[in-house]
């Protein structure tokens, strides 16, 4: 018999009974999916660390160098070091690697080098996770690059370099663990040994060396790092330990993911939401069933049993379809994710973790309803009988009479006015639509504000039209000094200011040393805007980037004193000023020139400029680059929208999945809500048109309320995903060395194209949903 | 005398299942006279409602025609539809079927409020005077809720006259109340026919069609007898022997 009620309950309330069917099916296919993905991306890096057996410390090198030391020092420190292996990588500038028709790689911040596959660990992968093995003739091309040149493979690259000439056709995708991300700015590109031989004994590129430590289990990273240095082996180039690199990949595809999870997070919120609508709506219904029931005698736990049986049917059968569509529906959102760290995405954890979606809203649903019935044990059958429970309980004063309305028609008002007054209604499809403005202008916001010149505030750089970077070559002194001459008697520069960066020593919070890279030169030229704090303008004053300053950093602040090694002497800083840097894993600083370069461990040069407005600034651009072929040349915006690489371009793309999944949330929702609502006010529309209002009056009701709904809403939320949102993104970029974002809001874009695409969207929806079937004989409604 | 409502061959199918129809009204004939008080009897399920419904548009007949003040209606569109009942027709039910949000008062102005040239001032006069004549005036800013079945059922009156109607429609209005209640109706009934308005009444109750002028006898779809009487005087008479009469009539046909 209870089957059959509940039976019979769902033929007879097929709209209702289906919109919370579907809810129910949303809510756990956007859980699912979310988990799925966590499950997917937690799974997947350990599975690509594990094939591809990352070095926990990289030395880059550049200049004289002898493996027998480095063999030698590894004998020494068997405790702590596994393996060792020297990678020689060829690297060459961008403009000697040609493809497609007659384009060069020219002009990308990255530094790319031809290597071949190592033997012992820090193996570079093809889509498959498998070691990549290159043959004759052919090359292996990171993501990035393919990505970012939309290479194919089979398509031929031509390697350049005076008369030195060979041809290569990509074979496969490089899945390259500690170069995947733009964060890395080197890209290796993997080719046969016997190609490589012939290259370096023709001398094509510029020689470079990672020295790469795999270490044993108890390995000290620390004390391998100090001793390397202190044994003065070769180490003109940065050190990179391990976790920058699960740093750099959490930047760009674990950052991606989170972005991806929050609006996920966001879709459950609104499912949540909807199923409870759906449960306002239906009580009405509900409780007088259930007076009924209790009228003619049933008892009150028959009826529990009826009521709840009828949503754990529903719970469980959408909880199923849920789970089973996730699978399918998740391949929308990880894209970026089977690129650059797994194309077999068939692991079992997300199984069985995804099955906490389903569960987690069944029994959301299973207590709400006994949180109904608890209701309904209070209330008496001939109380129930009297219909509108829930609306009839405040005795308000009876507010918006209809006299006072003086600016709108007398059927939108009564449309703003059933806003008011069934808010606990309405409140679910405002915030709906405060969600769904979130979920497409924090994107927005964020992808504004990463393609603003004023990015370079986070990345540690003063404002300047155009840098210089000279990086570790033989002639790199001369060519620094050559340089800022050559700027000074250049007319059209109207200013320049140079910085060395250079790795020093610096005391810890332990009191043992770690090392830093300090930039050292005047600052005040192309100033920086500082968190606390200013610039280092006197001798003895140091600015430290934010991840550095923090406490699991060397936590210091403004006025606190730091001690440095320089040149083999301890020298006491003070700290001036403390700036965002997400460059360099975070961890930079600044100093004035008075603090001595370490000559040994210069890492690069930098000259920053600004050209006159007279002058064109990509020819100043291109007369530099040719003049200095090592350097790298690049307007400001170039170089952060290189840097930040495909982040920006990932962006994008979310920007507009997000704008989409937020229209299809508005239509979808706003669909779903009105179908609830027309059926639930069937009788009140009756009754209006039986007085002689047309279906089109009554359309303008609904479109009135609803559409005001939807300004207010839109209006929150932009100012949410302004405000909260500007919060939100400090605080997931304070990991990375920015903790104070200021987004940059392109006021037409939010304040108006997405509004209007939004309201014309709705708008059209509420048009096509409310269309109050005419036709029908009025009067089924109206009898007795 | 003009009718202001004219039937010929009136039928309605209503479609059950496939291949499955049902005939409620089957060739109907009536015509009734500008300020008539017509009332129409028969036992439940011979369609009376049915045809109350489709003489006036609401819904769709499916054969024949129906003229209002000599236009056919039958194949009047819905926004047509909907201002003849805006501007002409006033309709009572017997679920008074009110609008919940609204107060009293404001349900009854609601249908003068939907014209755009609405004057507010002359609307609300014109609703007080209603609600007074209907003797609920104290009511008027009240919520629905606070009101028993026969006052509504005033408001519902007062609402179907806000817009001066040629003709009130009601099913069994007096149908839900108690019997003073439902005297109380049929006397303002009886004053706004006076008034000049016609009124058509669906009722089961021998005392209400008494106060009538016309009585339609209706069985299984069709009108099979009518009783005319003279105009009803409330003043000069208790309505107890048109009563007895039209009993007499019921019993004489074995209705
Ligand atoms: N839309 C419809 N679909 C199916 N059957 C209908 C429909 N409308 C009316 N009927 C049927 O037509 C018949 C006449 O209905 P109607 O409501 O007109 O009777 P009535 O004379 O008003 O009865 P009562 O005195 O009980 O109100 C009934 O048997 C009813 O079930
Ligand atoms: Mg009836």
């Amino acid at each position: 018999m209870f089957i059959k009620m509940v039976k019979n309950d769902f033929y007879r309330k097929k709209i209702i009974t289906g919109t919370v069917f579907i809810f129910i099916t949303l809510a756990v296919l956007l859980g699912a999916s979310a988990i799925n993905n966590i499950a997917n991306l937690i799974q997947s890096m350990s599975e690509l660390q594990e094939h591809a057996m990352p070095a926990d410390i990289t030395q880059m090198h550049s200049g004289e160098y002898d493996q027998e030391e480095i063999d030698q020092f590894t004998k020494e420190h068997r405790e702590h070091i596994g393996m060792q292996e020297t990678m020689v990588l060829l690297n060459f500038d961008g403009s000697h690697i040609h493809y497609g028709n007659n384009n060069t790689m020219a002009g990308t911040v990255q530094d790319i080098s031809f290597v071949v596959q190592n033997n012992k660990f820090d193996f570079i992968l093809d889509l498959d996770n498998e070691k990549l093995d290159v043959q004759e003739g052919f090359v292996a091309v990171p993501i990035y690059f393919m990505e970012q040149y939309d290479l194919k493979i089979g398509d031929p690259i031509t390697v350049k370099n005076g008369e030195y000439q060979k041809a290569f056709i990509i074979s496969d995708y490089a899945r390259d663990y500690e170069m995947n991300s733009s964060f890395t700015s080197s890209k290796r590109f993997v080719i046969n040994k016997q190609d490589y031989d012939e290259m370096r004994r023709e001398q094509a590129g510029e020689l470079e060396y990672l020295i790469e430590f795999k270490l044993t289990e108890n390995g000290d990273v620390n004390a391998v790092q100090t001793a390397y240095f202190e044994a003065g082996l070769p180490a003109n180039g940065p050190t990179i330990g391990g976790t920058i690199f699960l740093l750099f990949n959490a930047m760009s595809d674990t950052a991606i993911a989170m972005v991806i999870i929050l609006i996920s997070i966001l879709l459950i919120i609104i499912a949540a939401l909807c199923i409870r609508l759906t449960f306002l709506a239906t009580i009405d219904e509900d409780l007088r069933e259930i007076g009924v029931m209790k009228a003619i005698g049933i008892s009150k736990k028959d009826i529990k049993k009826v009521y709840l049986n009828k949503y754990r049917v529903m719970a469980a059968a959408g909880g199923i379809i849920g789970y089973l569509l996730s699978f399918a529906v998740v391949n929308l959102f990880n894209g970026n994710m089977r690129l650059y760290i797994a194309s077999d995405l068939s692991g079992n954890l997300k199984y069985v973790l995804s099955l906490v979606a389903p569960l987690v809203v069944y029994i959301m649903i299973v207590m709400y309803c006994r949180h109904v019935l608890k209701k309904i044990d209070k209330i008496s059958a001939v109380e129930a009988l009297r219909s509108d429970i829930m609306e009839r309980r405040k005795n308000r004063k009876y507010s918006f009479p209809l006299l006072k309305n003086k600016f709108f028609s007398t059927n939108l008002y009564m449309g703003v006015r059933d806003v008011w007054k069934r808010f606990g209604l309405y409140r679910l499809l405002f915030f709906i639509f405060i969600v769904c403005t979130f979920i497409a202008i924090l994107p927005l916001n964020i992808y504004n504000t990463m393609n603003s010149p004023e990015f370079s505030t986070y990345m540690g750089i003063g404002k300047s039209d155009m840098r210089i970077d000279l990086r570790r070559t033989d002639t790199i002194t001369d060519d620094f000094e050559k340089l800022q001459k050559e700027l000074e008697n250049d007319p059209e520069i109207e200013k320049h200011a140079a910085s060395i960066t250079s790795s020093y020593q610096v005391k810890n919070t332990e009191g043992s040393w770690d090392y830093i890279y300090i930039e050292t030169g005047d600052f005040s030229v192309f100033p920086l805007n500082y968190l606390e704090g200013s610039a280092p303008e006197d001798e003895g004053e140091i600015a430290l980037s934010f991840a550095n300053a923090q406490e699991d950093g060397l936590n210091k602040n403004v006025g606190d004193k730091i001690a440095v090694k320089v040149g083999g002497t301890e020298k006491t800083l003070k700290v001036s000023g403390i700036y965002q840097d997400i460059t360099n894993g975070g961890k930079t600083a600044k100093a004035d020139n008075s603090l001595e370069v370490n000559q040994d461990a210069v890492l690069w040069y930098i000259v920053s400029m600004d050209v006159s407005p007279e002058a064109d600034i990509h020819e100043k651009m291109k007369y530099y680059q040719n003049a200095y072929e090592s350097a790298q040349v690049n307007d400001i915006e170039e170089y952060t929208r290189q840097t930040l690489g495909n982040i920006i371009d990932q962006m994008s793309v979310i920007v507009l999945g997000a704008i989409a999944i937020a229209f299809i949330i508005a239509v979808l929702i706003t669909a779903l809500f009105l179908r609830m609502l027309l059926s639930k006010d069937m009788s009140q529309i009756a009754i209006m048109r039986s007085v002689g209002l047309t279906s089109k009056h009554i359309q303008n009701q609904y479109m009135a309320g609803t559409l005001m709904v939807l300004l207010f809403g839109i209006i929150v939320g932009v100012l949410a995903s302004n405000y909260l949102g500007e919060s939100l993104v400090s605080m997931a970029l304070s990991t990375m060395g920015a903790s104070k974002i200021e987004l940059v809001i392109v006021a037409w874009q939010t304040w108006l194209l997405f509004p209007l695409a939004l309201i014309a969207v709705v708008w059209f929806t509420i048009f096509v949903c409310c269309n109050v079937s005419a036709e029908d004989d009025l009067s089924i409604v109206m009898r007795s | 005398m003009s009718s202001i409502l004219e039937a010929r061959s009136m039928s309605k199918k209503v479609e059950l299942g496939k291949n499955n129809y049902l005939n409620i009204l089957k060739g109907v004939n009536l015509e009734i006279e500008e300020g008539e008080f017509v009332s129409v009897m028969g036992p439940s399920g011979s369609g009376k409602s049915t045809l109350l419904y489709n003489i006036s548009g609401m819904d769709r007949i499916t054969a024949g025609s129906v003229k209002f003040k000599g236009r056919e209606i039958g194949r009047l569109k819905e926004e047509e539809l909907a201002k003849l009942r805006l501007r002409h027709m006033g309709f009572i039910f017997q679920d008074i079927h009110l609008l919940k949000n609204l107060s009293l008062i404001d349900n009854v102005m609601f249908p003068a409020l939907v014209s755009k040239d609405a004057n507010k001032k002359v609307v609300y006069q014109k609703a007080k005077k209603l609600l007074d004549m209907t003797e609920i005036a104290q009511l008027a800013d009240n919520h629905i809720t606070q009101g028993s079945g026969g006052q509504l059922q005033r408001v519902a009156i007062c609402r179907a006259l806000i817009n001066d109607p040629d003709i009130l429609f009601g099913d069994e209005p007096t149908g839900a109340l108690d019997s003073k209640s439902a005297a109380k109706i049929m006397s303002i009934l009886a004053e706004i026919n006076k008034n000049g308005t016609t009124i058509m009444l669906v009722t089961h109750d021998a005392k209400v069609a008494a106060k009538t002028d016309r009585v339609l006898f209706m069985v299984d779809g069709n009108i099979v007898a009518q009783k005319k009487m003279s105009k009803y005087d409330a003043q000069h008479d208790d309505g107890k022997d048109r009563e007895e009469s039209i009993m007499k009539w019921l019993v004489e046909n074995r209705f």
